[in-house]
């Protein structure tokens, strides 16, 4: 893969639309419990409606990722930006489908506080994901 | 043409060169335009994907234009912006750039496909508003949307990897 010159972009540009579905969903879901989009639309019905292609985004982004991994493999291995994206990314996966995946399901939300708190922490982990994900570039030479 | 002067100028601005030069701006900027094709991109796919009739099938096509569009509309000024900054920090490298003007010419046709959807299926969504089968022309315009911007995505990939504007690193 290292030697295909179209190979690595080719691969880069399927994480990318992947990084769209998959933070789109999340991201629409999130906004949802601040109450800025789709507000007639119950939480947890349009949760319930997006979760396939939240996972369809998943699954993209992660075997996507793994052949960009594999081809720079020994150089990930010591990349800060990446061991740090591995951790946040585990603690997001972690995060989005206990505690976040309780709230937003919830057919009888008790407080929108509840839901702010739980999409603000979507929020900064996912971000971070990204954040070091695009790190992983800036920190490579 | 007045288009080479307007980037030899542009080149010559401090603000380019700042673009250019500081160890930060680029990267920043670029991440802004990576990171918001979660806005831009995700929300058009969740549109074109309810188009589709596979997605957000409770909530009324109507209403997902209706509320999608300005968040849309919102990530791609935010699109358009840090492109532009990124532009900016190499005019007349970028301008060359035979991938970034294919990718500009599809974005022109990912305009004209939302035009077209608004002056057409979208006129008697009334019709089809909360039906699960969506109007043939709904359909093509969600592929037309998908395919358009799967293209973007990959032209937008391949502008770093011109030698001429390697920057260090793709």
């Amino acid at each position: 893969m290292r030697d295909a010159a179209w190979l690595f972009p080719f691969v880069e540009t399927v994480h990318l639309l992947a990084l769209g579905l998959l933070g789109g969903t999340v991201l629409i879901v999130d906004l949802r419990l601040f109450g800025a989009v789709l507000r007639q639309e119950p939480v947890s019905r349009l949760a319930r409606d997006v979760e396939p292609w939240v996972i369809g985004g998943l699954a993209a982004m992660l075997l996507s990722g793994l052949p960009l991994f594999c081809s720079e493999a020994l150089k990930m291995y010591t990349n800060g930006a990446f061991r740090l994206k591995m951790i946040l990314l585990a603690l997001a996966l972690v995060y989005t489908f206990t505690v976040r995946r309780i709230v937003v399901l919830d057919d009888k939300p008790t407080s929108p506080m509840r839901g702010r708190m739980a999409a603000l922490v979507s929020l900064a982990l996912w971000s971070g994901v990204g954040l070091c994900g695009r790190a992983i570039g800036f920190l490579g030479t | 043409m007045l288009v080479r002067p307007f980037l030899e100028w542009l080149a010559n601005t401090t603000f380019s060169a700042y673009l250019r030069e500081s160890p930060w701006a680029y990267p920043i900027v670029e991440t802004v335009h990576v990171l918001t094709l979660c806005l831009f991109l995700g929300f058009t796919m969740l549109l074109d994907l309810r188009l589709l009739g596979i997605a957000l099938e409770r909530t009324a096509a109507s209403e997902a234009t209706r509320r999608l569009e300005p968040w849309i509309l919102l990530g791609f000024v935010l699109m358009l912006l840090s492109g532009g900054l990124l532009f900016a920090s190499d005019p007349i490298g970028f301008s060359q750039n035979v991938f970034l003007r294919i990718k500009l010419d599809i974005i022109l046709l990912g305009g004209l496909n939302v035009w077209i959807y608004h002056v057409t299926v979208y006129g008697s969504v009334a019709d089809w508003d909360r039906k699960r089968t969506t109007p043939w022309g709904a359909k093509a315009v969600a592929i037309c949307s998908l395919v358009f911007w799967a293209g973007i995505v990959a032209m937008g990939r391949a502008i770093a990897y011109v030698p001429a504007n390697l920057r260090g690193r793709p």
